[in-house]
């Protein structure tokens, strides 16, 4: 119990900061509405099927809006050291992993969120009508942001003790997305094209599987990354 | 007696270049402790070591007898760290830093405990603004509730008075003064050799990542010590 506070501790103290200061969620839902503009001129929806192109569209969008927001997880706590001050005190760190992990995923999730209804908007997409179907595109939002963000949210930390900085998040984090990107894009597409379950079911699986690698990997590894 | 804090013949290097050298010292419950040093002495390094917030290369911290394990997380909640950085959210109030920081060390009636805490660094007038918005004076008395908050055994300064004005350097010092209660170990790294004989028992001269010299500090003269650090410093070619 004592475990799971902690964890909803940081990740309170995180969302706090950031709805005070609205840093990084600005600058990703203003990013989310700029590419959702931009595809909705340049994609002739005439020509190509909004259903089609949409799923990979979104996320895209959300990849480069996470990178930009997330790749930033550890500015707040580069400020006045506050990073020492948690090292210094006698929490675990997969909790303190766990609780950034947690306060991440809300602030991406809302994000998108967002990048939906505004392809739903620009792109007159339209969603699943069945409840198995909207249940499977939540199930796998819910799955893609989880898998992106426990990478992210320990790679990132990379970037505090190091002398490339942020920059060397993405020449990381890429490669790790291909096979999150494979099983979100397929299974998003199949479900806008209302295919039956059977052929989503393997991708939910197997993004399942990914979500916990990662999160295991990412727990056992962020003290490695994090302390100096 | 058994030494509150003890250190072992404790090295660390970056890059190949060793920033502390095989310190080793003990110090006992209500013991005071002043280090001085130049610039690149290894100073902030021992402190960091000595709070768990980085590892010895080699060598060993224990307090009271108990080795420190990097595994073991729990003995930290008996050190607290106070540097020229608060570790304090600009972001949030006084109050909600402290809340925060009494979490994740799970203090009993944290509200209590901070309303405590903070009278005695008399910043409760403050506690609810928020912390960017306050002078650096409160900020770092703020950042000295944080690290007593939790009641530590041991207590690690790192240059606490870089960049406050006389009058902020004052109070903190007469808040520091309340500290040699004998109860709790501390450990000041300054630059300030008047703030630094103010307080201590003991004193240390580190440079090049040792401890060149280690003494009691039985009625320094200001003069007195200034000419025997110099002395010490030449003595090790700087």
């Amino acid at each position: 119990m004592k475990y799971f506070s902690v964890v909803w501790t940081v990740a309170r103290k995180d969302l706090l900061v950031e709805m005070r200061t609205l840093e990084r969620l600005t600058a990703m839902a203003a990013f989310s509405v700029l590419i959702g503009v931009l595809f909705h001129f340049a994609i002739d929806t005439s020509l190509i099927r909004a259903q089609t192109i949409a799923p990979s569209l979104i996320w895209m969008a959300t990849i480069f809006v996470g990178m930009l927001g997330l790749g930033r997880i550890y500015t707040i706590e580069d400020e006045n050291r506050a990073l020492s001050g948690l090292l210094q005190s006698p929490i675990s760190l997969d909790a303190l992993y766990f609780g950034k992990v947690l306060s991440n995923f809300i602030i991406l999730l809302s994000i998108v969120v967002l990048i939906l209804f505004v392809f739903a908007v620009f792109f007159n997409l339209s969603f699943p009508e069945d409840w198995l179907g909207r249940i499977s595109l939540s199930v796998v939002v819910l799955l893609g942001v989880l898998s992106f963000v426990s990478i992210m949210t320990l790679l990132s930390a990379v970037a505090v003790n190091n002398t490339m900085g942020e920059s060397i998040i993405p020449v990381l984090v890429f490669p790790l997305l291909v096979p999150i990107l494979i099983h979100t894009v397929t299974a998003t597409n199949r479900i806008f094209a209302n295919r039956p379950f059977v052929e989503i079911e393997g991708n939910l699986k197997i993004l399942a599987a990914i979500v916990l690698i990662f999160l295991v990997a990412g727990a056992s590894l962020f003290r490695f990354v994090i302390e100096e | 007696m058994i030494p509150r804090l003890q250190a072992a013949d404790v090295s660390r290097s970056f890059a190949g270049t060793l920033a502390v050298d095989g310190i080793s010292f003990d110090l006992n419950s209500g013991e005071f402790l002043s280090i001085f040093g130049p610039n690149g002495a290894g100073k902030t390094t021992l402190l960091k070591i000595l709070a768990g917030v980085i590892r010895a290369d080699e060598g060993q911290v224990s307090i009271d007898q108990k080795a420190v394990e990097a595994s073991d997380r729990s003995w930290r909640s008996q050190i607290g760290i106070v540097t020229h950085q608060t570790m304090l959210y600009d972001q949030l109030t006084g109050r909600e830093n402290l809340l925060f920081y009494a979490k994740l060390f799970d203090i009993e009636d944290p509200e209590d405990r901070i309303r405590e805490s903070m009278i005695t660094l008399d910043v409760l007038e403050q506690a609810d603004r928020l912390v960017g918005s306050l002078s650096r004076g409160f900020q770092q008395r703020l950042a000295l509730a944080r690290a007593l908050l939790h009641n530590p055994k041991v207590l690690l300064l790192d240059e606490p008075y870089a960049g406050l004005d006389l009058y902020a350097s004052r109070l903190l010092r007469d808040r520091m003064s309340s500290l040699k209660d004998g109860n709790r170990t501390v450990v000041l790294v300054t630059h300030s050799f008047e703030q630094g004989l103010e307080l201590a028992d003991r004193i240390a001269i580190q440079a090049k990542g040792r401890f060149v010299f280690t003494g009691s500090n039985e009625g320094f003269h200001l003069t007195e010590f200034e000419q025997l650090y110099w002395d010490t410093l030449q003595e090790c070619g700087f």
